[in-house]
């Protein structure tokens, strides 16, 4: 049994090729552990005090590079995310309480591989890139090929999750992540969607992804190509809302039977196309979605 | 008078409770923070099925491990039934298993981890009985039993088979009444169990010095406590003494006696303290403190100019497979499923009925918010079929002064009018609403409980003094309310006085944090035992001022002369003087108030439920939106008028209904419990049971209707911990069948019940 406290990404690397876990917020981890998912791991390497997994910065050549070790109470008010990646914002702000937000990281969440990840889809419209480091070197898989199936990865036990890497934004484009909640805090999806969209000059759709949280083994993309060219209407979003309904494979569970997350999951893909589509247009719509014009919102 | 508290002006008392750093700074210490030198760790083996019986029980394995003090089963302790209700329970399962949280076998060890393997290594060999899991299949005469030798158990209630309690409140001639109405309205309701969900999952510790037992336990009721280890282990009274340290909340869940003589009886085996500490699902799924599933079908006769004439009901509630303390439930949701309504002709029932599940008990005002969610969403109904104003119909049918109630009771002056005058309009009742709003309102009723209870309170050589007393405090902060009411009594700031309570060895008797009855029963007790020492006071004062004791008025820490306040002398100087002498201390209990008479009415099963002390009322009216997309709606507003009597702590009286609402609005929409067909509940951890959170907290608008009520507490006090907790989720019900046109008939009505509900065609309702 060993605790590794790393300082570098040297540290960490060396301590998962030894056969150490990684831990950054432990809120997955440990709550799992507690709650009889899969007993602790008996080494573990704590990523929590590596600085250079806790910065977001210009990517070389274009985009934005995010460190797997960012919380999710900064990516709720950094300027960059918000500005150029605002769904992630929109996930981050969702999730548990403050406490969990002040703990737990991008890149905890993604690892984590649930299905229900909030930040799972507004990375997969965003085109992101998930940056795995090991002692044998570094590679970049896109998010359908790193999450697998529930609670797995394609990364290999001695990779660490360095960066979620987004490539530049184009002008008029805009991101949203709306989620499923019956209460506003310490919930989890329901069922979500996300959506990224870029606005031709003309006001129609140049470019259009959505990807669905909850409703399927893994995080999925939606085939939405027959938007393009479109300009967003009722009907484009009622496209929208069927083709996300006819994606999600959903179960039955406690949370909600299959045809009701078969139903709500294309009402969020509605909301959050919409969403999307007003902030490119460069209405400034306030983090997160689901509090400024979604579900329950107060009045 | 009535009064409107804003928490935000600041301009009403305030009343720092006693116990309120502590708890906030985190200094409190609660049970399962106690650790006893040589501690070891319960744990419990639970049943592996929900109905068997047991072939084989071999504890050898456990016995064996290194580490493992004690293994116990019922072959070790005494062989007593007990149950507040029914005699249905032996501390562990003796030859048959009923629930999955039935306690087959204990273990202290010298750590929790291997208390848990050595349970886990017991052997259990079980034959399957059938289960049963439907209430109303379980009333079916060729159900299975779940109790075979039901007849032979102790109870003073009226039983059969798998009806564990039945009660019927008949009054007037029914058939007739409905016979000539104008309109008939037929509703069926499902409601299902819940939770009390304290924060703090309970912990037993015991030690025994010689043959004298200490038990520090999270427990809402003390002396409760106290009398179950007596029973069971057959103890005598005096060898038993009950510690309650801090209490992380019960709401109702820590009411009666759990696990105390589970926890002392392997202590004396072990001879060395245990220590037994839930886990949250533990907390969730063993204790017998569910609150009930029902179902509730309620026909009303009605006339054209909205007078409800007639009232049919039937309630059957889901008792679990042991009845605790829910025999009298029966009565209670009879009283509720009729509601505070001047109906003439009555004719209500309610069976309480065994199930291979959880056993149900009290959890706050129970019965009330299902029966009442039922009953006042009939309510509505009835106002749609007529096209009376709901509000209307409430106020043409609420009893009142000189109206008869459902149960033959007469009522003096009361507050429901007024509560239904001003509850809606604190939420806009009227206004014009966005097509995606709408507001509910319902009212309700809860008794205020007569006992008996002891108090006693001294002032030492320099001013200051204790309450000691046996009350218990839960959260309520009813406890802690005492000091007023004693330091009115001395003419002393309440800061004085500090509670000695917790303690069943040190204080008189108290019925413990539950039926609201602290303030009302506690607080009479301690006025009696104040009012000894005040009068001492007088005394001396009027020895040292030369006048009658009559004419010593105490006030503002001293006594002086009536009507000459320079005659005067400092409380502390009396009490620096009676130091030297008989000393300050006065004990009381007071008498409690009598049950009010009823007429004109019969009830079956009469566990006393029918006549209200002081009874109390409430309107709620809450404003919701729904999304019409996802069936998800929003509380977004909550107006409550009270009459709870007199209010002697405000702040502390506007928690109590803060939270009652909040605990409301979980019912009405998110917090259920779920089962698997075994009767097996599904969803034990806060992740999948979803109570309200803070950010789910509307506003909520209180007001206090304070008249003075026949039979009340000290200074016109009633209760109030509970009457909270039983209109709002009938008032969100009624704001969502507003908008969706018809009622969610499932309790709680979550996103789906109501998505369902909109989308089901007109053949499918009169189906349901
Ligand atoms: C009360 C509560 C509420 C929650 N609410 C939500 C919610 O609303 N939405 C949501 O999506 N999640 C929620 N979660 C889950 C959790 O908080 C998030 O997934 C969080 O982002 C996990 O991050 P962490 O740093 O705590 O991960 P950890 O628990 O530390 O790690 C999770 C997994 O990822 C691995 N890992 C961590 N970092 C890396 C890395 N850099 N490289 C490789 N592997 C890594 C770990 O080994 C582990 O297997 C909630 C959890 C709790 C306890």
């Amino acid at each position: 049994m060993s605790f590794t406290i790393a300082n570098t990404i040297d540290d960490v690397l060396t301590a998962l090729a030894a056969g150490a876990r990684p831990i950054a917020g432990g809120t997955d981890l440990v709550v799992g552990a507690r709650q009889g998912k899969a007993p602790l791991p008996a080494d573990l390497v704590a990523l929590d005090r590596v600085d250079e997994l806790r910065t977001i910065g210009p990517e070389p050549g274009g985009g934005i590079r995010i460190g797997a070790g960012v919380t999710h109470a900064t990516l709720v008010h950094d300027a960059t995310v918000v500005g150029a990646a605002t769904s992630i914002a929109d996930a981050s702000a969702l999730v548990g309480s403050p406490a969990t937000r002040h703990v737990g990281t991008l890149g905890g969440n993604v690892m984590n591989g649930s299905p229900a990840m909030d930040t799972g889809a507004p990375l997969m419209v965003l085109d992101a890139a998930a940056e795995l480091r090991s002692l044998r070197g570094t590679r970049r898989l896109t998010m359908t090929e790193l999450w697998t199936g529930p609670g797995s990865t394609a990364a290999e036990p001695d990779e660490l999750c360095t960066a979620l890497v987004l490539p530049a934004e184009s002008d008029r484009s805009g991101s949203a992540y709306v989620r499923l909640e019956y209460r506003r805090a310490m919930e989890i999806a329901v069922v979500g969607a996300a959506a990224a969209v870029t606005l031709a000059d003309d006001g129609t759709i140049a470019r259009l992804a959505v990807a669905l949280a909850a409703v399927a083994p893994t995080i999925v993309a939606v085939d939405v190509s027959a938007m393009i060219g479109h300009r967003v209407d009722d009907n484009v979003l009622a496209a929208v809302a069927l083709a996300a309904s006819d994606t999600a494979t959903p179960i039955d569970d406690l949370r909600a039977s299959a045809d009701y997350r078969r139903h709500t999951v294309g009402v969020m893909a509605r909301r959050a196309v919409d969403a999307a589509v007003r902030r490119a247009g460069g209405e400034p719509i306030g983090v997160p979605v689901n509090r400024s014009i979604g579900i329950g919102v107060a009045s | 008078m009535t009064s409107t508290i804003d928490a935000t002006t600041g301009d009403t008392p305030r009343f720092v409770r006693a116990d309120g750093p502590d708890k906030v700074t985190g200094s409190g210490r609660y049970t399962a923070d106690l650790t006893l030198t040589g501690m070891l760790h319960a744990a419990f083996r639970y049943s592996d099925h929900s109905h068997a019986r047991i072939v084989r029980l071999d504890t050898a394995p456990a016995r064996d491990m290194p580490g493992v003090f004690a293994v116990l089963t019922q072959a070790d302790v005494p062989d007593v039934h007990y149950g507040p209700s029914v005699a249905d329970r032996t501390l562990f399962a003796n030859d048959v298993v009923r629930y999955e949280g039935d306690v087959v076998a204990a273990v202290a060890a010298v750590t929790p981890e291997l208390a848990a393997e050595a349970a886990a290594a017991i052997v259990v060999e079980y034959e399957p009985l059938p289960i049963v899991t439907d209430v109303e299949a379980a009333l079916d005469p060729d159900s299975p039993l779940v109790h075979a030798g039901w007849a032979d158990y102790r109870s003073g209630d009226v039983r059969d088979r798998n009806s564990a309690s039945y009660s019927s409140i008949t009054k007037g001639d029914v058939d007739a009444a409905m016979a000539n109405a104008d309109e008939i309205v037929r509703s069926r309701y499902v409601a299902d169990a819940s939770h009390g969900a304290p924060i703090e999952p309970r912990a037993v510790v015991a030690e025994w010095e010689g043959d004298h037992v200490t038990i520090w336990t999270s427990t809402q009721v003390p002396y409760d406590a106290r009398a179950g280890v007596c029973e069971t282990l057959q103890l005598p009274t005096n060898r038993v003494r009950i510690i309650v340290p801090h209490l992380g909340g019960g709401f109702g869940g820590k009411c009666g006696f759990h696990f105390e003589a589970h926890v002392a009886a392997l202590a004396r085996v072990a001879k060395r303290p245990v220590r037994l500490k839930f886990s949250r699902a533990e907390e969730f799924l063993v204790p017998d403190r569910r609150r009930e599933g029902m179902v509730i079908e309620l026909e009303s006769g009605v006339m054209r100019d909205g007078t409800i004439v007639a009232r049919r009901g039937r309630a059957i509630l889901d008792n679990g497979a042991y009845t605790a303390d829910a025999g009298f439930f029966p009565q209670v949701a009879a009283m509720h499923i009729a509601g505070p309504y001047a109906i003439d002709h009555v004719a209500v029932e309610a069976h309480i009925v065994y199930t291979n599940k959880q056993p149900s008990g009290s959890i706050r005002a129970p019965t009330a918010p299902q029966a009442c969610w039922a009953a006042e969403s009939h309510t509505d109904e009835i106002a749609d079929r007529l096209g009376i104003d709901p509000v209307e119909l409430r106020r043409i049918n609420a009893v009142d002064e000189g109206r008869v109630g459902p149960s033959g009771q007469t009522y003096g002056e009361i507050g429901l009018r007024r509560c239904i005058d001003i509850a809606p309009g604190l939420v806009g009742y009227g206004d014009e609403l966005p097509d995606d709003e709408a507001i509910g309102v319902a009212i309700g009723w809860w008794p205020s409980f007569s006992v008996p209870s002891g108090a006693i309170v001294k002032l030492d050589d320099d001013g200051y003094g204790q309450i000691v007393t046996g009350a218990q405090e839960c959260g309520t902060g009813a406890v802690m309310t005492l000091r007023q009411l004693a330091a009115d009594e001395l003419g002393i700031e309440p800061e004085r006085l500090r509670m000695v309570y917790q303690d069943t060895s040190v204080a008189p008797f108290d019925l413990g944090a539950t039926g609201s009855q602290t303030l009302f029963n506690n607080g009479r007790a301690v006025v009696a035992a104040a009012a000894q020492v005040a009068e001492q006071l007088r005394q001396l004062a009027a020895d040292r001022l030369e006048a009658a004791p009559d004419d010593i008025v105490l006030a503002e820490g001293a006594a002086h002369v009536a009507g000459t306040p320079d005659r005067s002398i400092a409380i502390d100087e009396l009490a620096r003087i009676a130091s030297g002498g008989e000393l300050l201390i006065g004990h009381g209990s007071g008498t409690p108030p009598a049950a009010p008479e009823l007429s004109g009415s019969s009830c079956i099963g009469d566990n006393g439920m029918a006549a209200w002390v002081a009874p109390q009322f409430s309107c709620h009216a809450v404003r919701i939106r729904l999304d019409r997309d996802t069936g998800v709606v929003r509380v977004l507003h909550v107006g409550a008028a009270h009459d709870s009597g007199t209010i002697i702590n405000q702040i502390g009286a506007l928690g109590q209904v803060e939270g009652g609402v909040m605990m409301g609005i979980g019912q009405a929409l998110t917090e259920g419990t779920r089962y698997d067909d075994e009767g097996r509940q599904r969803n034990a951890g806060l992740l999948e049971y979803k109570l309200q959170t803070c950010a789910d907290a509307p506003p909520i608008t209180t007001e206090f209707v304070q008249i003075a009520t026949a039979g009340a507490g000290p200074r016109g006090a009633k209760g109030l911990a509970e009457a909270p907790n039983v209109a709002t989720a009938a008032a969100v019900a009624n704001a969502i069948a507003h908008l969706v046109g018809r009622p969610v008939r499932h309790l709680p009505m979550t996103a789906e019940r109501v998505w369902t509900a909109m989308h089901r065609t007109a053949e499918q309702e009169a189906a349901s």
